[in-house]
């Protein structure tokens, strides 16, 4: 019953967010005119805002939020860790190397997108190969995850002392995330990625409630190795698939996972769900923030996803801690 | 033939080898206690034997067939492990929890069959964990979570059960009752190989006591053939009495301290 109304005032949150996004901008627009426009009616320029512009940029951070938050759920799992998120294997420093690359090579955009998810699927690899060697132990994926991140990392550096300012600040920009480039094309491989990917992770549900409890348990209850690098390569997917999409967005796949798991408790059957629904409501909520506090300046979303995800992630430690 | 059977297995770490030409067989229903004093290598032989660490040379066979040669789920039908510590524990439910032991019994989709319902009941019973069926795993006293990783290995398997140390953090009433429901599986035909660090527990308990001393088979037998104090002594490295429990008629063995060595010396 307790949890029956938690998920009703779940999915009710997430309506409010998503109608609060449509409406919010330089340009208010009133809900009844965002249901007028979605169904067809309405003026002109409140459609051409809401389903050309607000209404993509909506799926886009709908879909990369809850991209961000199965991703750090399944780390957490993963790598018993409670720290870990999307970004623990160096995926994002694998992609912001690959969109450096093309930012200063004056690559049209699409290439910056495909440049950077190499990018990311090279510091994946290089994690994979490395752990692999020595059987996938938690510590091992960590540790190899923050030396790739440091070596990828330091070569944007490298870059960075070689190139004009105007290359660096606009490559900084990209890595502060950006979702003001939902082109449809875009939007379409991401989604549908993303969807597939995480219904990957769900389908895997039993396997990493086992996981969760450690590997030697694991390999008592048959689960192979063969689960373990599934899930590792959709994790880190999902990871790749969001930082291309939308630069670097910290927080989200840290602390929304975390709160999934102390609303609808550990069993990932329920937990990769409420990840993915909390991450989309998390991320669409804090862009219609970026977008609305300073018109006409657009915050860049990964700042208020890192702003408000610290305060938020301290007030829920000290509330958590108060029992004890 | 031998439920497990080891041939002159050598197994480690790196390149230090921690078992150094094991030989032994257990046969079904037997009830073997492991023991040896810290670093002999009676974990690393109870990994070996479910297949979580391969041996540098050497056999360990399953029912016959090499450990090797099963499938990963498979071998998990075939006996269940509770090992000495869980990595991590998360706030599932007690039959949650136990319920997971049935997943190498159950299909891609994990669907819980009438089967799968009453051993999950069963094993609940059997431990006496029942009543805790709605609470939390994370909120369960150390006794109680012992009990529950006990059910959840039962709702795995009953025919082979392999523990890691399953008493040795508990006080002596919990010790009792989980070595008191391993006797009851043992006598209605579980085969179960456990490491204990009680000596007296294995005496009173098992059907036979393997002990490994630096990584070899030291002795094996019998309580009553083998608790000698002076096989005990040099197993341990230390001074000790052995008698015989009043009620049980079984040898229970007693360390002498060392200030009292000291002063019978005198």
């Amino acid at each position: 019953m307790k949890q029956a109304v938690r998920t009703t005032l779940f999915v009710a949150s997430g309506f409010i967010v998503a109608v609060a996004f449509l409406s919010l901008g330089s340009e208010l627009i009133t809900p009844g005119n965002i249901f007028s426009s979605l169904t067809g009616s309405g003026s002109e320029i409140d459609r051409s805002i809401v389903l050309g512009i607000r209404l993509p940029r909506l799926i886009m951070a709908a879909v990369l939020g809850a991209s961000l938050a199965v991703s750090g759920a399944v780390f957490q799992s993963l790598l018993r860790n409670p720290l870990a998120d999307p970004y623990i294997i160096g995926v994002s420093s694998g992609a912001a190397l690959g969109a450096t690359v093309a930012i200063v090579l004056s690559l049209a955009y699409p290439l910056v997108v495909l440049s950077s998810f190499i990018g990311s699927g090279a510091a994946i690899t290089a994690v994979h190969l490395v752990s692999r060697r020595l059987r996938m132990g938690s510590a091992t994926l960590i540790l190899a995850g923050i030396s790739v991140s440091f070596i990828f990392s330091s070569s944007v550096f490298l870059i960075y002392s070689l190139t004009s300012s105007e290359k660096v600040h606009k490559s900084l920009m990209w890595m502060m995330g950006d979702l003001s480039m939902s082109r449809p094309d875009l939007l379409a491989a991401v989604s549908g990625a993303s969807v597939i990917l995480m219904s990957v992770a769900w389908i895997f549900h039993r396997q990493l409630n086992i996981l969760s409890f450690g590997r030697s348990f694991a390999r008592s209850h048959g689960v192979p190795g063969s689960s373990l690098n599934t899930l590792f390569w959709t994790a880190s997917l999902l990871a790749a698939v969001s930082v291309t999409a939308g630069g670097i967005i910290g927080f989200v796949g840290l602390i929304v996972p975390h709160a999934a798991r102390a609303l609808f408790g550990p069993d990932h059957v329920k937990l990769l769900p409420a990840s993915a629904f909390g991450g989309a409501a998390f991320l669409v909520m804090a862009d219609a923030i970026g977008r609305s506090i300073a018109p006409p300046y657009e915050i860049p979303v990964g700042v208020i996803t890192s702003f408000f995800g610290g305060i938020f992630f301290i007030v829920y430690m000290m509330k958590r801690r108060a029992p004890d | 033939m031998s439920v497990f059977e080891m041939k002159s297995v050598f197994a480690g770490y790196g390149d230090r080898n921690v078992l150094s030409g094991i030989n032994l067989h257990i046969e079904k229903g037997e009830f073997a206690a492991v023991i040896g004093p810290n670093g002999a290598g009676k974990s690393t032989l109870l990994k070996v034997m479910a297949g979580d660490l391969a041996p540098s040379s050497g056999e360990v066979l399953f029912n016959g067939r090499c450990v090797c040669e099963y499938g990963a789920r498979e071998i998990s039908r075939g006996f269940s492990v509770v090992h000495q510590f869980l990595d991590n524990v998360q706030a599932f439910t007690v039959r949650e929890f136990v319920g997971m032991g049935r997943f190498p019994h159950q299909g891609f989709l994990g669907i819980e069959s009438a089967d799968d319902c009453r051993e999950i009941e069963d094993a609940m019973e059997i431990t006496g964990v029942s009543g805790l069926s709605g609470r939390r795993i994370t909120d369960l006293s150390g006794g109680e979570l012992q009990l529950v990783r006990i059910a959840h290995s039962l709702a795995q398997n009953r025919d082979v059960i392999l523990l890691d140390e399953p008493v040795s953090h508990l006080d002596i009433m919990h010790s009792v009752g989980i070595m008191d429901i391993l006797h009851d599986l043992n006598a209605v035909g579980s085969t179960i190989i456990s490491v204990l660090h009680d000596i007296n527990l294995s005496s009173e308990y098992c059907s036979s006591i393997i002990g490994i001393k630096e990584g070899e088979v030291f002795l094996s037998g019998a309580p009553a053939d083998v608790l000698r104090y002076d096989l005990v002594e040099e197993l341990f490295g230390t001074v000790c009495t052995v008698n015989t429990n009043p009620i049980s008629g079984k040898p229970f063995v007693y360390p002498v301290p060392g200030h009292v060595r000291k002063s019978f010396a005198k």
